[in-house]
C-alpha cells in the first residue's frame, strides 16, 4: 500500500509539474478560465466549473482524488491569499 | 532533515508549494494535494477544489467541530470545521497528524487552493527557506522523524 501511496503521488508531482511548466501554453489553447485535469502529462478534461471536471473523470474511471485539477488564471490575475 | 518545495510563477506571483497526500479515517478521506505555502495564514485550510475532488461530502463532516470564527480567506470569509486527525504524507520525507480546516458549505464556489499555514511548521518544529531568485524552497528541521 506504502508504495502504490508513494507511486500515486509522484504521478501527481509528475502531472502538477507539467501544469506549471506549461502554463503558457494552455491560456493560448483556450483554458484559461477554466478548470483543467492533468494526467501523464496532458490536459484530459475541462471546464468552468469543476464538478463538471470530477464528473468526466468519473464517466472515465478515474478517481479526482488522485489526479491534478488546477484552475488556469488569466496573465497578469494576482491571487491574494 | 528538509522537506523540498517547488517554486512556481502562479496566479501572479512565485510561490512556494508542497506537494503530499492526505489522509483521514472518519471521514475518510484520501487524495494528493498541491498547497500554496502561506507564512501569512495562521491556520492550514483545505481548498474547496481539493475537497470537491476527493469527493468529501458536507454530509460526512456533520460530525466535525465547527470553528466559531469564520477565516478571512480570498477577500471574503469562510466557514470551517476542523478535522483533527489528518494525516500528511509528504513523500518519502516527512508524515505528520495535525488538525487542519475544512471549509462548509456557504463557499462551494471558492476556487481558493489548499494552504499549508504557520500550524504546519509550529505542530511539526519547521524552519521554511524560500529564496525567490534561485527559486527554491524548502522546510528542514533539527529533528528526525521516522517513518
Amino acid at each position: 500500500m506504502e508504495k502504490q501511496e508513494l507511486q500515486l503521488l509522484k504521478g501527481f508531482e509528475r502531472d502538477s509539474q507539467w501544469f506549471h511548466n506549461n502554463i503558457d501554453k494552455l491560456r493560448k489553447k483556450n483554458f484559461t478560465g477554466k478548470f483543467v485535469a492533468i494526467a501523464n502529462e496532458e490536459p484530459i478534461a475541462s471546464d468552468k466549473n469543476i464538478d463538471v471536471v470530477i464528473k468526466t473523470l468519473e464517466k472515465e474511471d478515474k478517481n479526482p482524488a488522485y489526479i491534478f485539477i488546477e484552475f488556469v488564471y488569466p496573465k497578469g490575475f494576482t491571487l491574494l491569499l | 532533515m528538509k522537506i523540498p518545495l517547488q517554486v512556481y510563477l502562479f496566479a501572479g506571483g512565485l510561490r512556494a508549494m508542497a506537494r503530499f497526500l492526505i489522509s483521514s479515517e472518519k471521514p475518510h478521506i484520501f487524495g494528493s494535494i498541491e498547497a500554496i505555502v502561506d507564512t501569512g495564514s495562521p491556520t492550514t485550510i483545505l481548498g474547496v477544489p481539493d475537497l470537491k475532488r476527493m469527493r468529501v461530502s458536507q454530509i460526512q463532516l456533520r460530525d466535525l467541530e465547527s470553528r466559531k470564527e469564520p477565516h478571512a480567506y480570498g477577500g471574503g470569509q469562510l466557514k470551517t470545521k476542523i478535522l483533527q486527525g489528518a494525516k500528511l504524507r509528504f513523500g518519502e520525507y516527512f508524515e505528520c497528524v495535525m488538525p487542519i480546516q475544512i471549509p462548509v458549505d456557504e463557499i462551494t464556489a471558492c476556487n481558493q487552493p489548499t494552504i499549508l499555514g504557520v500550524d504546519f511548521m509550529e505542530v511539526n518544529k519547521l524552519k521554511f527557506v524560500f529564496d525567490p531568485i534561485k527559486r527554491e524552497a524548502y522546510f528542514e528541521s533539527s529533528e528526525q522523524q521516522n517513518i
